[in-house]
């Protein structure tokens, strides 16, 4: 009587291991989204073969889309799997299917080892450069325009889907990725962070930073939180240009 | 899982990295410029063999002051070269997803880098084939002092030139206008969505004229009749009415 | 010189600040967290930030008052001297998070903007859209990784948090964690160990609480004689959208900007919400509560929906706690400020909330209870002693519980955005308390202890991975979830309490058959969710024993049959009279309860005690939010019941 979803779901034991794969059968709820079938299949991990398996391994933690912890591979797209309804899904195929990252080592089934993406963030030094923690008063105003257009790229959960839809983030390429970018152009931008803004611009002119970037604009197009990254891009590219003229210049 | 040091000491590749990519991008534009020039030239044949002619004859000018040689390896082969060279570097380094991420920005990626590799197949057969580089190698057919008839010549010499320039030119164009638009970027010139879409229409547009000369000047080529004339006489008797 | 670092478990708000704070006066800490810090629960925090400023002094408002509606609002039930002090240093906090570059949102001339929370009356909550959890543990992730990037910290992500080392003599000297990406279990000397492990939400099955919130820190502390506190108290939003796998929540921002709450006077009434008209709908916060409207507490609020739902039938959805939550008549740019909240409905649910009115039910959402965590008065200020090592250590030396962990600052009941606020609070203050203690420690910390306790965990692991009963874990904690959401959330009662108690007694058992479906030896989430199961039944015992032995209605524990009776005569001498009797018995409900519960856990057989709260700065009053009466209640109460107030307090 209830309409059942089958779940193609690539595996692999540990990170040297093989993959492979194995599909899975379960009732669709009402509003039931990717996690929920990885938690039912950690219920009841039994394939459609019947045979009973060990639960999949999955990254997640706050379910409505801001920890950026359950990036994967929905039927060949990264995204979200807490925002990934059933029902949109089976829309556009018949059955699902659920892979790992291939960006990032994979660590076992659909968990990734996402490291990378927080040494790139170290590597544009996205911090404000305080100068410590004892209160000196209120800081400058700021105008509502600078925090509308602040606001968007501060929203960045460093999910990995930019990077993971980037052709040009890749093990042949160090390239830090197009959030990472974006975050040091949003520290560029905050009063906060302009002490470090030159010493961001070194960091993108470097091998792998914004020069990197082949413009195929994958990012905006997966980022789940529209952050305008390829804005970001370009205001990297005219920044570190400028920067390096001036730079070459005062030599 | 401590996390692992951030930076290491910066090697030579991370240092010049930047510079390296900047100047491709530069290259890239020098020869979009060669191109242009190069393309609406060849075109002039469809106006007649001497209007041709007398172009070439303005470029060899420089041949007469000595300079022609450099300044040719200043702006046109040094440039292309180092293009064509650190963009194979960069073409090792991407991983195309065209198939999981249809997206016109992801294909016109793709599509640059495969119009990179017709690029450089066809850049080597059209240099061997009219450029006096390939007379070491049996080619360098086109002789300047008589531009149309034996560039018709050249490309009358077998069937198969025809559709291999087409195709090549075709590819020129695409790498070419989508190159500008990508430029534009690299450099931070168009920044917002909106600007980035007006710019890749300019690019189109610019491309679809380019496309047309291109097809026209392989058209003009392939219907002149290379028993017709002597073009070079044509042009000097154009030049001495006109003194 | 391990002995003077400092082990944080814990990579929210709490735990960050706390770290960070550490790392800038040179301690070395090494920071644990079961997933990267940055996804951490406290992203998903919306609404914002409390503390008094420029706007809401010159309306008369003060720290005091801050305190006060805190208190107040808690039901008196928190020590008053850490809400003095967190208080009062509620404004420094927001200028530090605004200098670390929190995009807050702006008023036109470019000031922080405010907005109104639940239980108070002015604009005292600084927001950035409607993710400020999320912006604000950026701030001190971006913190933490300069520290980190400089070395004074080590990081220890997607680590479990399996024990503290205690010595002979019950000091804690460090942890044992283990890696859940290859299970290797590793012991780490310390001269102390903060927690910052947020709350136990899951022990209600679905809550609006992230997957991690397990409460199994706290519970493995607890187990190593950690006292625990307050654990009755769980705050039931009044707003969440539920969903499969979690209850989602919808930030009480959204009636801080004018959305409001409402039934259709028909039960049940099948019409589109934006046909009914205003006539045919039922604004019960704001018939009920003229004063505060829709911005009363949260336990409040939570009750008048379950009083509207249940005893008058109104709900819209038959069988279920649902009203709707209406900014469809806000204008387009209160509605921009929003967004962030918005969004998340319309993807989860489907339906754009800016045209149609949301549904939306109570959930679980917040642990006020927590480890029992000390403090040290200062006589003179009635705040904290500054830099004491004893602030904010449990019972445990060595050991400090700070954030959602610990049971201080919100009493029986939490009011919006002082949740962040506390979090920060706690890590800042604490760290030089915790950097006192580690220099007042100069023994060495032996390796054979280090080497015991790693030793023990293994032992521990092995037995769990190989548990092969035939119970199913993830049935075991559907049931527990099922149980504790039915009986112990809004509306409790002894008979249904003792029911749970002796259910959860019967999961204990239970789990001893259970099975660990995976003999993996990489990112083994079915060990690591047993062992949290083990941890989530120790949790729901404190939880529901406490709140069964707690004979009285105070902030989010409500117990109907222990309401004292509302005056209610319409003569006025009887009415006063009948006041008169309402705080006498309220007098001495407060004498018998006004006490935190502390569990202990004595090698499992969990025994409770009490301990007096430290009213001095606020004396205790009724809370007669929208209570019959309350005019003549208050009257009465100050005329006759009321200790003074201490002097310079106001």
């Amino acid at each position: 009587m209830s309409k059942r979803v089958k779940v193609n779901i690539k595996r692999q034991d540990s990170p040297d291991s093989g993959s492979y794969w194995q599909t899975f059968e379960l009732p669709v709820e009402d509003g039931m989204n990717v996690t929920t079938i990885l938690l039912r299949i950690a219920a009841t991990p039994t394939t459609t073969d019947g045979e009973k398996v060990a639960p999949v391994a999955y990254d997640a933690c706050c379910l409505e889309e801001v920890c950026g912890a359950c990036s994967m591979r929905i039927n060949g797209k990264v995204r979200q799997a807490c925002s990934a309804l059933v029902e949109n899904l089976l829309k556009e195929q018949p059955e699902i299917t659920l892979e790992p990252m291939t960006k990032f080592p994979n660590v076992r089934d659909l968990v990734v080892d996402r490291r990378r993406i927080f040494e790139s963030l170290k590597r544009v030094k996205a911090w404000a450069p305080i100068d410590g923690y004892t209160p000196r008063g209120e800081p400058d105003r700021m105008s509502p325009s600078d925090q509308e257009d602040a606001y968007p790229l501060s929203r960045c959960m460093s999910c990995g889907c930019c990077m993971e839809a980037c052709p040009q983030f890749n093990d042949k390429d160090d390239f830090i990725g197009p959030h990472a970018v974006s975050q040091a152009i949003l520290f560029n931008t905050l009063p906060a962070g302009k002490p470090l803004e030159s010493e961001r611009l070194d960091a993108l002119a470097e091998a792998g930073g914004i020069a990197a970037c082949g413009n195929a604009q994958n990012c905006v197009k997966v980022c789940p939180k529209d952050i305008p990254l390829t804005v970001s891009i370009a205001k990297a590219g005219r920044a570190t240009t400028i920067h390096s003229i001036k730079r070459f210049l005062a030599r | 899982m401590s996390s692992q040091t951030a930076t290491t000491a910066i090697s030579p590749r991370e240092k010049y990295y930047f510079l390296a990519r900047r100047l491709h991008s530069l290259t890239g534009l020098m020869f979009s410029g060669f191109v242009c020039f190069h393309l609406l030239i060849n075109a002039t044949v469809l106006t007649g063999g001497e209007s041709f002619q007398f172009c070439v004859e303005k470029i060899h000018i420089l041949e007469h002051m000595g300079i022609l040689v450099p300044v040719e390896m200043a702006t046109i082969f040094f440039p292309i070269a180092f293009h064509a060279l650190f963009g194979i570097v960069i073409l090792l380094t991407s991983q195309s997803n065209m198939k999981d991420y249809p997206y016109g920005g992801n294909i016109r990626y793709t599509l640059q880098r495969l119009s990179a590799v017709v690029i450089l197949v066809f850049l080597t057969m059209h240099i061997w084939h009219m450029h006096w580089l390939g007379k070491p190698f049996g080619g360098a057919q086109f002789d300047p002092a008589n531009a149309t008839s034996t560039a018709a010549a050249a490309m009358q010499s077998w069937s198969l030139w025809a559709p291999i320039y087409a195709i090549g030119v075709a590819a020129t164009v695409f790498h070419l206008a989508n190159g500008i638009w990508t430029a534009l970027i690299t450099w931070g010139v168009t920044i917002g969505p909106r600007s980035q879409r007006v710019a890749g229409y300019c690019c189109v547009a610019l491309g679809a004229v380019l496309f047309v000369a291109g097809l026209g000047a392989v058209r003009g080529f392939m219907t002149y009749s290379v028993a017709d004339g002597n073009e070079t006489a044509a042009v000097e008797q154009v030049e001495e009415s006109g003194h | 010189m391990a002995e003077k670092d400092v082990i944080v478990v814990g990579g929210g708000l709490a735990g960050l600040a706390c770290a960070m704070n550490l790392a800038a006066d040179g301690t070395h800490v090494h920071l644990v967290s079961l997933v990267p810090v940055k996804r951490s629960h406290s992203v998903c925090a919306q609404g914002g930030i409390n503390a008094v400023n420029e706007v809401t002094r010159a309306e008369g408002d003060s720290e005091y008052l801050h305190l006060d509606d805190t208190v107040y609002g808690g039901d008196f039930l928190q020590h008053q001297p850490p809400v003095k002090e967190m208080c009062d240093r509620a404004p420094g906090i927001i200028d530090l998070m605004d200098r670390l570059g929190v995009t807050f949102n702006r008023t036109p001339e470019g000031f922080r903007d405010q907005r109104r929370f639940g239980g108070t009356l002015f604009k005292r909550t600084a927001f950035a859209g409607a993710t400020t959890g999320q912006q604000l543990i950026y701030a001190l992730d971006e913190q933490v990784r300069r520290w980190e990037a400089e070395g004074n910290i080590t990081k220890y992500e997607y680590h479990d948090f399996l024990s503290p080392i205690l010595n002979d003599n019950g000091v804690c000297r460090g942890a044992v964690i283990q890696d859940l990406f290859t299970m290797e279990i590793k012991s780490i000397p310390a001269g102390a160990v903060v927690l910052a492990t947020g709350g136990n939400g899951l022990v209600f099955g679905r809550s609006t609480m992230s997957t991690i919130c397990t409460g199994s820190a706290s519970a493995r502390a607890f187990r190593h004689g950690v006292r625990y506190a307050n654990g009755e108290f769980m705050q039931v939003h009044p707003t969440a959208i539920p969903g499969t796998d979690k209850l989602r929540l919808m930030s009480e921002s959204a009636r801080g900007e004018g959305g409001r709450v409402w039934v259709p006077k028909t039960a049940q009434d099948s019409r589109d919400p934006k046909d009914i008209p205003a006539s045919e709908r039922y604004y019960f916060l704001e018939e009920r509560y003229p004063k505060y409207g829709n911005l009363v507490p949260r336990d409040i609020a939570t009750r008048e929906i379950f009083d509207v739902c249940v005893n008058q039938g109104l709900s819209v959805e038959q069988g279920r706690l649902c009203v709707y939550l209406d900014v469809t008549e806000l204008p387009p740019t209160t509605q921009q400020k929003l967004d962030g909240i918005l969004e998340i409905y319309e993807k989860f649910q489907g339906v754009n909330p800016r045209v149609v009115p949301m549904k939306i039910f109570p959930a679980i959402h917040y642990s006020m209870g927590g480890l029992w965590a000390d403090y040290v008065k200062n006589q003179k200020t009635g705040g904290l002693v500054e830099k004491a090592p004893k602030n904010h250590m449990t019972n445990v030396t060595g050991l400090y519980a700070i954030g959602e962990a610990d049971y201080q600052y919100h009493g029986a009941n939490r009011l919006g955005a002082n949740s962040l606020l506390s979090c920060i609070f706690t890590g800042l203050f604490v760290a030089p308390c915790v950097a006192s203690h580690i220099a007042a420690t100069a023994e060495a910390v032996p390796s054979s202890l280090v080497d015991a306790a790693k030793k023990k965990e293994t032992e521990r692991h092995n037995a769990v991975a190989k548990m092969n009963g035939s119970e199913n874990p993830r049935t075991l904690h559907d049931e527990l979830g099922d149980t504790m959401t039915r009986n112990v959330t809004v509306v409790r009662k002894n008979k249904a309490l003792a029911e749970t108690v002796a259910k959860i007694g019967e999961l204990r058992e239970r789990y001893k058959n259970v099975g660990s479906p995976d003999g993996g030896g990489w990112t083994n989430q079915s060990v690591t969710f047993v062992r949290a199961l083990d941890d989530m039944i120790t949790m729901a015992e404190v939880i529901a024993q406490g709140a069964l032995m707690r004979d009285e209605c105070r902030g989010a524990h409500f117990k109907p049959d222990f309401l004292i009776e509302a005056p209610d005569s319409d003569d006025p001498a009887t009415l006063r009279q009948q006041a008169v009797e309402w705080c006498k018995k309220f007098k001495a409900k407060n004498d018998k309860w006004l006490k935190s519960t502390i569990a202990d856990y004595n090698g499992g057989d969990v025994q409770f005690s009490y301990e007096d709260v430290d009213t001095t700065l606020v004396p205790p009053r009724p809370r007669t939010y929208g209570l019959k009466g309350a005019e003549i209640i208050e009257e009465v109460w100050r005329e006759q019941f009321s200790e003074k107030s201490p002097v310079g307090a106001v």
